[in-house]
C-alpha cells in the first residue's frame, strides 16, 4: 500500500517537472520592467539624426518597430508612459515623414 | 431688399460685436520676460505659487531638442502636466534638478527651493537675473535682446544635447542644405531657411512632422498671419526664439 502511494507520488511529482517548461512557455511574456523599456525605446530612436540616410526597407523596420512598441509603451507606469511615449511618437513620426517624403518625390 | 437687410443686420453685429471687446495692442513682453513660461497644473491646489519657467536661463545650457523630446516636455505650456512626484522621481525638472547638476526640485517638502520656481508674484530676487546671464553674449535687436544664433556659433553658449542616464546615444548629424523660400507678398526679400542653424538647436523630430508635415519644399503652404497665430515657425518665434518683429533675420536675400 504504502510503496504504491510513493510510486503515486514520484509519477506526479515527475509529471509537474515534465510539464513545467510547457506552462511556462505558455505564460503571458512579463512586461519588461521601465529600464528595459527605456533602452528598447532608445534603440527604436538611435537613428533619428541619421532618417535621411536611411533605406525606405531600414525605414520601415524602423516605423514598425516602433509600432510594435507603442503598446508596451502604454502599459508602463506614469510618468515613465509620459515621456517615453512622447520620445517614441516624435522617432516614429519622423521616419514615417522619412518615408514619406522619399515616395512622393 | 432681402440682401440688403441682411447686410445692415450683419454690419449691425459686428459693430456690436467689436464694442463688446475693444481692440487692445498686445504690450511687447520686456527681454526679461520673453520666452517665459509659466505654468499651474497644480500649484495653486497645493498652496504654492505658480511656477515661473524662464528659457533665457536654460537655453545657454541645453537644446530644445534635449528637452521638448529627450526629456519629454511639451510644445505647449501647461500640456506636459508635471507633478511634484514626478520631480522628485528624476522627471521633467527633476532630470536635471536633482540636487546634483543642478538645485533639487520638489524634494522635501518645506525645503526653500520651492520658491525658486514657484515663484509667480513672490517678488523673488533670481540667483541669476537675465543681466548677468547674457553679458557677455552678442547682442540681439529683439526678445531678449540676445543674437543666441551667433552666441551658439561664435561658442559663447554651448547648449548639451546629452543629459545621462536620459538621453539616446546618437551620432552626430550631418549639415544640411538651406532652402530659398519664396514669399507670397511681390517685392518682399525672399527667406533663406538654414537647416543647419536650426538642426543645432532642435534635431529633426521637434520640427517633423508635428510643426512642418509637407514632405516637399513648397507643399506646406503658409502666410505670415498663420505665422503671427503661433503656427510653422511661429510655433518657436514669437515666442522663444527671435520674435517676428525681426524681419530680415529670414527675409535674407537681396529682391532681385
Amino acid at each position: 500500500m504504502r510503496s504504491t502511494l510513493a510510486a503515486s507520488f514520484l509519477a506526479a511529482l515527475a509529471l509537474v517537472v515534465a510539464a513545467g517548461p510547457l506552462l511556462a512557455a505558455d505564460a503571458p511574456p512579463k512586461p519588461p520592467t521601465p529600464a528595459e523599456c527605456k533602452k528598447q525605446v532608445d534603440e527604436a530612436c538611435a537613428k533619428t539624426q541619421d532618417a535621411m540616410n536611411l533605406s525606405g526597407d531600414e525605414l520601415k523596420e524602423l516605423v514598425a518597430r516602433c509600432d510594435r512598441l507603442a503598446p508596451v509603451v502604454a502599459a508602463q507606469p506614469e510618468p515613465h508612459r509620459k515621456v517615453l511615449g512622447l520620445r517614441l511618437k516624435r522617432c516614429r513620426d519622423l521616419y514615417q515623414f522619412v518615408l514619406d517624403t522619399r515616395e512622393r518625390t | 431688399m432681402l440682401r440688403f437687410a441682411s447686410l445692415v443686420l450683419s454690419l449691425a453685429v459686428c459693430t456690436t460685436a467689436a464694442a463688446a471687446e475693444p481692440a487692445t495692442k498686445k504690450r511687447r513682453p520686456l527681454p526679461n520676460e520673453y520666452g517665459r513660461v509659466v505654468m499651474d497644473n497644480h500649484s495653486t491646489a497645493a498652496k504654492l505659487a505658480p511656477v515661473v519657467f524662464e528659457h533665457w536661463l536654460h537655453r545657454p545650457l541645453y537644446t530644445c531638442r534635449l528637452c521638448h523630446v529627450d526629456i519629454g516636455f511639451a510644445m505647449k505650456a501647461g500640456a506636459t502636466d508635471v507633478k511634484a512626484v514626478d520631480n522628485a522621481g528624476g522627471y521633467f525638472c527633476g532630470a536635471c534638478h536633482n540636487g546634483r547638476t543642478s538645485f533639487e526640485a520638489c524634494g522635501r517638502e518645506g525645503k526653500p527651493t520651492c520658491v525658486r520656481c514657484h515663484s509667480l508674484g513672490k517678488g523673488v530676487k533670481p540667483e541669476r537675473d537675465l543681466k548677468s546671464v547674457v553679458a557677455k553674449l552678442p547682442r540681439g535687436r529683439f526678445g531678449n535682446g540676445v543674437d543666441w544664433e551667433q552666441a551658439e556659433l561664435d561658442g559663447s553658449v554651448k547648449p548639451a544635447d546629452f543629459l545621462e542616464g536620459v538621453s539616446i546615444a546618437r551620432k552626430a548629424m550631418e549639415a544640411r542644405k538651406d532652402l530659398e523660400l519664396k514669399p507670397t507678398q511681390r517685392g518682399m526679400a525672399e527667406i533663406i531657411f538654414s537647416h543647419t542653424k536650426h538642426t543645432v538647436w532642435n534635431g529633426c523630430e521637434v520640427c517633423h512632422p508635428d510643426i512642418f508635415v509637407g514632405v516637399k519644399k513648397g507643399t506646406t503652404q503658409y502666410s505670415m498671419v498663420d505665422i503671427f497665430e503661433g503656427r510653422y515657425c511661429g510655433v518657436c518665434h514669437g515666442t522663444v526664439a527671435f520674435p517676428l518683429l525681426d524681419c530680415q533675420r529670414c527675409h535674407t536675400k537681396p529682391v532681385q
